[in-house]
């Protein structure tokens, strides 16, 4: 057990942190066009990614024709410590940076990686994750947008529902059906679909709040025509990748949600005693408990996240994981409200600008972070997964 | 920042462990509980592995391991429901007297707790309130030496500990005085819990001689018994937070055996989520501890702040795990028979004491500058 790293992993840090000083994007540029969704790559967002990949430090684990360096998960995790503390977006498509071209790089065609994977990478161009259907959330095997192989093409019909960044993104990254005879695991398999296809048509679902700057969307696909070289990996075999691809970086996703909730504390804890100062006694005591208490959570999922992270370098299991999602996301959504209800009624002011990464209020980050505990597995699936796969509860 | 146990911390734990499942087994704590036993035997026997002496300095015949191990055993003497003088002994007294240089006496106390030759326990608390700034028992000079006169409340062993260390106020603020137990007047309390042993104790005008002070009142004085409390309120959460985990442990056992409608109560849904958020508050209660151990095994500058936090996490955990493990149990749970009351009280007691959960969110308050110090 120990609270440090060793001098090696720190002088990697200074290094990055240096880079990070000189190579980083102005706060102007990124105010003059700021992202508008988890696909839209703005001009500096292009160049600081193209300056990253090209300095190796885009996926500092990588190789370096991949944006990397090949360091260990030490490293990476100090380097993700602190792109977080500089406050500086890694990329403005988070979905074509950790899971699109990841699963590409690992399942997909020489062809795919030079065309899809690696202008991910550069910023040259944005992905969306086909998966969610009307009729398949938490249960995702369900889904039923069918991808016929008719000849060398694959005709598409269907309807992807809650696709983040579908409304700018250049390609899908799209789960299809493939042999509806199969059982529900098997037959599905993944196509790479230009959203300029024709017959296929993308609606924006204005969100609970910001709904000038829609994230999600509908994907409708009718009789939408895919070149059979398109297909990433083997054909049915697609579930191998929407586990695989949810697993990558899953080493580190649980930091994003333990970052994010030490800022979001952070804050709070700055910006409080000007709310404090003006209560009565009695009324400071809840408020002061409730914000220690989210203070301790963000600590508690900081402990607890490098703990397993400890026990999986050494090669061992990290049970501890399966927990981070629904501690970090359940944790957001308290210290949302905390910081909402001790402005009162000054907490009920709308953002004066909105944006995709625009800084919410207390009351409207609050409605967010309920993003965090319905995406990926509801907090109901979080604890089942935990009650069944950790515990070893019999299935209900 | 590792917060993983190294190899040997694993080994030790795993040594703990087997020794104590195998010389205090549940019927150990019951016959407390029922006045047949006292823990004493079990206490030789850990004196003979050399556990009482765990993060005692090897000069001073300790096995000269660190705070790390230290908690990890009491983590285990929780996880047993063991009893017998180690946590007031080894948690408690011992810490105070490395926090104070070099004095002889600490060397020679030291030496007598690493070879098992003395029990002992702090006297901190007054109207069972852990905090240095509310001791109002008196330190007055006499000679060379003081005379102690005042009521010290919910001390550890205070009825059995062979050498009490007493935080008085003299006129330059708290000193430390180490008096022998039957210098002072003990009135046992009984606890619901008879496996830790409280008592109140009275001074009344106890002389304390030049070489019994053990730290003269003044602001290092302070600072020792503070952090020793550190010491000492990381180890109670850890021991509480073992218990917790064996109250986890028994209740998803039981939820898979016992059957109901013709199936495992455990296949319910409402059960499982239930039992995630038991099984999370542990491991984040779990890390806390490690965390807190860690910053006092370096003498990290967040150790006040992380040894609170810890002891607050133990308090929420066994508030969550006592009463979801009580209830999952459903009726077996509620019977004497059932071993379960003997966790459930340890836990009940291992946050009461030292300072609950709400007055260290308080004192972390005060730390964060929420509110004024």
């Amino acid at each position: 057990m120990k609270l440090s790293f060793e001098a090696g992993v720190e002088a990697f840090r200074r290094e990055f942190v240096e880079w990070l000083a000189a190579n980083r994007p102005t706060e102007a540029e990124r105010a003059a066009e700021p992202a508008r969704s988890s696909a839209h790559v703005p001009d500096w967002a292009r160049r600081w990614a193209r300056r990253l990949f090209d300095a190796g430090w885009l996926v500092p684990g990588w190789p370096p024709e991949l944006g990397g360096r090949n360091v260990g998960p030490v490293e990476q995790l100090v380097y993700l410590e602190e792109m977080s503390r500089a406050r500086v977006p890694r990329t403005t498509n988070p979905q074509g940076l950790g899971i699109i071209a990841p699963s590409i790089i690992d399942y997909g065609s020489e062809e795919q990686v030079r065309d899809y994977a690696l202008p991910i990478l550069r910023g040259e161009k944005a992905g969306c994750l086909g998966m969610s259907e009307p009729g398949a959330g938490s249960d995702l095997a369900a889904l039923a947008t069918r991808a016929e192989l008719r000849g060398d093409r694959f005709v598409v019909n269907g309807q992807k529902v809650w696709t983040s960044g579908a409304n700018y993104a250049d390609f899908c990254f799209l789960f299809c059906r493939t042999d509806p005879a199969a059982p529900k695991h098997r037959g599905i398999s993944v196509l790479l679909v230009e959203m300029d296809r024709p017959g296929l048509r993308v609606k924006p679902l204005p969100e609970i709040v910001g709904r000038h700057h829609p994230d999600l969307n509908e994907v409708f696909f009718t009789d939408v025509e895919v070149p059979a070289s398109q297909l990433v990996g083997k054909l049915d075999n697609g579930w191998a990748m929407a586990s695989g691809s949810l697993a990558h970086e899953r080493g580190m996703v649980w930091l994003e949600g333990v970052l994010g909730l030490q800022a979001s504390t952070g804050r709070l804890i700055a910006d409080a005693p000007r709310w404090l100062a003006r209560m009565s006694e009695t009324e400071r005591a809840g408020h002061v408990d409730r914000i220690v208490r989210s203070w301790a959570d963000a600590q508690a999922a900081r402990c607890l996240g490098y703990r397993g992270f400890a026990r999986l370098v050494r090669g061992g299991t990290a049970p501890e994981q399966a927990l981070m999602k629904l501690m970090s996301s359940e944790a957001r959504q308290r210290v949302a409200l905390t910081g909402a209800e001790l402005q009162g009624a000054r907490g009920l002011d709308a953002s004066a600008q909105e944006g995709y990464f625009t800084e919410w209020t207390p009351l409207e980050q609050y409605f967010v972070t309920f993003g965090g505990t319905i995406s990926a597995g509801t907090s109901e699936i979080q604890r089942n997964i935990i009650a069944e796969k950790v515990l070893g509860l019999p299935r209900g | 920042m590792d917060l993983e146990l190294s190899e040997e911390q694993q080994a030790l734990r795993d040594g703990v462990r087997r020794v104590l499942e195998e010389q205090c087994p549940p019927a150990l704590p019951r016959a407390v509980h029922e006045r047949a036993e006292t823990g004493l035997a079990l206490w030789q026997q850990l004196v003979a592995l050399g556990w009482p002496g765990v993060a005692i300095d090897e000069a001073h015949g300790g096995l000269g391991l660190g705070a790390v191990e230290l908690c990890l055993v009491a983590e285990e003497i929780g996880r047993a429901v063991a009893p017998g003088p180690f946590l007031a002994t080894a948690t408690q007294l011992a810490p105070l007297l490395q926090a104070t240089g070099d004095a002889p006496l600490a060397h020679a106390l030291l030496r007598r707790i690493a070879a098992g030759t003395v029990t002992g326990s702090l006297a901190l608390a007054e109207a069972d309130r852990w905090e240095v700034a509310r001791v109002a028992c008196r330190a007055r000079r006499e000679g060379e030496g003081f005379t102690l006169a005042g009521e010290k409340t919910a001390v550890f062993d205070g009825a059995s500990a062979e050498e009490i260390a007493v935080v008085a106020r003299g006129d330059e603020g708290v000193g430390v005085f180490v008096v022998p137990g039957s210098a002072v007047k003990a009135t046992p309390r009984t606890l619901l819990d008879p496996t830790l042993a409280l008592a109140d104790l009275t001074l009344d005008d106890v002389a304390v001689p030049a070489e019994r002070v053990l730290i003269a009142p003044g602001l290092a004085a302070e600072r020792a018994v503070e952090r020793a409390l550190e010491v000492a309120s990381v180890a109670l959460a850890l021991a509480t937070v073992g218990a917790c985990r064996r109250i986890f442990e028994l209740t998803l056992e039981y939820a898979k055996l016992r059957r109901q409608y013709e199936r495992p109560i455990g296949s319910f849904q409402a059960l499982k989520h239930r039992l995630a958020d038991m099984y999370l508050s542990v491991e984040r209660a779990t890390a806390l501890g490690y965390f807190a151990a860690a910053t006092l095994a370096e003498d990290d500058p967040r150790r006040a702040e992380a040894a609170a936090l810890a002891k607050a996490e133990a308090g929420d955990c066994q508030r969550l795990l006592v009463a979801e493990g009580l209830q999952l149990h459903g009726g077996i749970g509620f019977t004497w028979e059932h071993d379960l009351h003997l966790w459930l009280k340890r836990a009940k007691v291992g946050d009461a004491l030292l300072g609950s959960a709400a007055e260290q969110r308080a004192r972390l308050a005060r730390r964060l500058g929420l509110v004024a110090a």
